[in-house]
């Protein structure tokens, strides 16, 4: 049965790790505005000249 | 566009300090960031194009293009470049930002508390179910003690976070509404949740069990993701415009024989105003030039321009055509009549909204839980245990999660997919209204027809000489619409031309004496006049002395009206057409409507008086209009939508703002109302009947956590799954319609 502590735990820091990455991406805007980085996504890409 | 404000030195009040520092949302040395509203953004092109800003100006570090909320934040270096220059920049390809002053600006609604609130919760709902798993599926000779209480011990640490962070929205909402001495959903919300937590807390530290610590993680998980649909809804719409979007920021005065350009705010009666071709008058103000041509389209709607005289009073929103003019400021932009009919008609009556309605229910539904629970406890009282199992079980069943969780769900996606049609609601309960509408009345010019108009001439046949001769004698004058009879023609072959200023204008050219001009004006000089045309001719011609006919503004049906009134009289909607203009349109729109139900000349008095006259016959009337015009209609009217040719256009207030391509799916609007509704409803016994079910087990004391955790998450899932499904397959009959012609410019 203690088998089950570990799979706990496990899963609790697997999921601990998803929530921080979840939260940081949230936190630094990613999921402010879904729409415009699909139309973006579609633009050829330049090469850098000048800026 | 039509919006377009001629000036060129409009945004030099960018070049204040203080203007800057209320713009500029962050500033230093290096960097400056200022975002903007840009009413014409509207698609791909679009995004990219404004991305490349920094090709244009290359004081600019970056731009990012929000479109969903029409914004544009741009990053620029202040040593290089400054506000004034972007703003130039964007307006002369066509994005001309809507800059507010101070006290307008809009407080940027964040999404980001929530996407946190949605991911504590769902993580804790995930691992406390994973725990509660273990626990279900233990067989009978259950989980070993000291695991057990591991177990518990760490699912109620996971779910603190969530009772404290996530789910507080519901606590504060419930808290303020009790303060006011109301009820409404959120406060069985909040109770339901709060009962939930408690009843897991003592069950877990009185060693009873595992508590429904699972469920609580889940429901308040399932909440959030109701309200993040609000969200989305909400921060889709811009209906926060007022008339003052619409006005310039700057105008220029003469104070002490100088002339000066001061924000319109500033403006003092007495003051002289300048305005040139193509401005807006921001107050109302008297005429000082000899004469003027004055657009009042963004205020009634109508293109035609009308021609002022020195003396007379122009209202506030007309827009100068033609040479530059001298006013004196009357009264100061915010006691302009324009500004004071704005804020009239946005303060709209409340009206009994769907809101409103769920409050009400919501109290009833409150009362008649806390009933039963009390009712329950007490069958079971000699047993205290029991009986508090028995209260709490009852408040977490009757927590309607899944009732609360179905209207915003099915409105807020309408509302998105409505929005990509180019309709944009102004709140969730807007589409209950519209159900309701069995009348619509409908605005002529700029709704069914196009608001842009062209001449055509009505009359005897000219010869190729006499047409060329009306066009050089309609070539010396700058009346509007001499300069569209002309039609480019800029010679000067005319002799002895004589031009009456308001009335018409005389001369001779090819060998032809025309007199071009008012009814009166042509009448009272020719012979032949018994034969004139309608009155409502804008330009009456004679030539040689005989009367030969006018030219009139011709304005075109907009594709596909039709076949929409046709739907509107099929499904038992009267329809009819209230016009502040003549009947030069009636027989193109008699096929349509019929004879009867054309009402021409009306004053915007007269159109109230119709609709209030339909409504106490018990009709729900929709009014369709653009101008401000309407406005006084489209307040007394039950819904409102106003058309707009595209959406930087001043429009009066109303629940709906349609694109003009979209008035021909007003009809499968209404139909789709209809769907929604039944999409609620359908909802709401859905989740009745699992709240009843719950509530007969919670009463006899068999509402198991087990129980719970598979009858409260499936009845949300399911109100959830038929709102979002319901709210996107009934709109396939409006796309349709609206799609057919419509592509993006």
């Amino acid at each position: 049965m203690f088998v089950i502590a570990i799979l706990l735990i496990a899963s609790i820091c697997v999921a601990a790790c998803f929530l921080i990455g979840y939260l940081w991406a949230s936190r630094s805007g990613q999921y402010d505005d879904m729409h415009t980085p699909a139309i973006r996504m579609l633009f050829d890409d330049r090469r850098a000249s000048g800026k | 566009m039509r919006t377009q404000r001629g000036a060129e030195d409009q945004y030099l009040i960018l070049d204040d300090k203080k203007v800057q520092q209320e713009q500029v949302s962050f500033a230093s040395p290096t960097r400056n960031r200022v975002t903007w509203t840009i009413p014409s953004l509207h698609c791909a092109s679009c995004v990219w194009l404004l991305e490349q800003l920094h090709r244009l100006d290359g004081g600019v570090l970056s731009s990012t293009v929000d479109i969903m909320r029409k914004s544009l934040t741009v990053d620029y270096d202040p040593q290089a470049t400054t506000l004034r220059k972007i703003a130039e920049a964007l307006a002369s390809i066509g994005y001309a930002p809507l800059i507010r002053l101070e006290g307008e600006s809009r407080s940027p609604s964040s999404t980001r508390g929530l996407y946190t609130r949605i991911g504590l919760a769902g993580f804790a709902a995930v691992n406390t179910m994973l725990i509660a798993f273990a626990q279900y599926l233990a067989g009978p000779e259950g989980v070993d003690v000291v695991l057990r209480n591991t177990f518990n011990i760490v699912a109620a640490v996971l779910s603190v976070p969530v009772l404290l962070y996530s789910a507080s929205p519901w606590f504060t909402a419930a808290w303020a509404s009790l303060r006011q001495r109301r009820i409404n959903l959120d406060v069985p919300v909040a109770i339901g949740i709060l009962a939930l937590f408690i009843r897991s807390s003592v069950d877990i530290i009185g060693g009873r069990g595992e508590g429904y610590l699972d469920s609580f993680n889940a429901l308040v998980f399932l909440l959030l993701i109701g309200r993040l649909f609000q969200q989305k809804a909400f921060d889709a719409l811009s209906f926060d415009r007022s008339y003052r979007s619409f006005f310039p920021l700057s105008v220029r005065v003469f104070r002490d024989d100088e002339a000066e350009i001061i924000p319109i705010e500033q403006v003092r009666r007495g003051d002289f105003l300048i305005i040139r071709n193509g401005e807006v008058i921001p107050c109302d103000s008297t005429l000082e030039s000899e004469a003027a041509y004055i657009d009042y389209s963004f205020v009634t709607g109508e293109s035609s321009p009308v021609e002022s005289l020195r003396g007379q009073v122009l209202h506030a929103g007309g827009k100068v055509i033609g040479n530059a003019v001298t006013l004196i400021a009357r009264k100061e932009v915010a006691h302009s009549e324009l500004a004071e009919m704005w804020d009239r008609t946005w303060k709209r009556a409340h009206r009994k909204t769907f809101l409103t309605v769920s409050d009400t229910f919501g109290r009833w539904f409150t009362l008649l839980a806390m009933a039963v629970a009390v009712g329950g406890a007490m069958l079971w009282l000699p047993d205290w245990e029991m009986a508090f199992n028995v209260f709490t079980a009852v408040l977490i069943i009757a927590c309607p999660c899944a009732l609360t969780l179905s209207a915003p769900i099915t409105l807020g996606s309408a509302m998105g997919k409505l929005g990509g049609l180019g309709i944009y609601l102004k709140n969730v309960g807007t589409l209950l209204e519209l159900y309701r509408v069995n009348a619509v009345f409908f605005d002529k010019t700029g709704t069914l027809t196009e608001a842009t108009h062209h001449l055509e001439y009505y009359g005897k046949d000219l010869t190729a000489e006499q047409l060329i001769a009306v066009r050089a004698i309609a070539a010396q004058s700058t009346h509007p619409v001499s300069r569209s009879i002309a039609d480019g023609y800029s010679d000067t072959n005319a002799t002895g031309v004589l031009e009456f200023i308001g009335t018409g204008i005389a001369g001779s050219a090819f060998g032809h004496h025309v007199l071009l001009g008012s009814r009166d004006f042509v009448v009272d000089r020719v012979t032949g006049a018994e034969r004139v045309l309608g009155k409502h001719g804008v330009t009456h011609v004679a030539i040689d002395g005989h009367y030969v006919g006018c030219f009139a503004l011709k304005s075109s049906l907009r594709s596909g009206i039709a076949e929409m009134v046709r739907e509107l009289f099929r499904s038992g909607k009267q329809s009819q057409v209230v016009s502040g203009d003549g009947s030069i349109d009636a027989p193109v729109l008699a096929p349509i409507f019929g004879e009867d139900l054309l009402n021409f000349n009306c004053r915007p008095e007269d159109k109230i008086q119709k609709i209030e006259t339909a409504q106490a016959q018990g009709d729900t009337i929709l009014m369709v209009g653009d101008g401000l015009n309407d406005a006084g209609a489209m307040g007394t009217a039950d819904v409102a939508i106003a058309v707009t040719e595209d959406t930087a256009t001043l429009v009066p207030a109303c629940d709906v703002i349609i694109r003009s391509n979209a008035v021909k799916g007003i009809a499968a609007l209404l139909d789709y109302a209809k769907r929604v509704k039944q999409v609620i409803v359908a909802c709401f016994i859905i989740s009745i009947v699992y709240n009843i079910l719950g509530l007969g087990l919670a009463v006899m004391g068999l509402l198991s956590p087990l129980m719970a955790a598979i009858l409260m998450p499936v009845s949300s899932l399911t109100v959830i799954g038929v709102s979002v499904a319901g709210a996107r397959m009934s709109i396939k009959h409006l796309q349709r319609k609206i799609e057919e012609t419509t592509a993006c410019s």
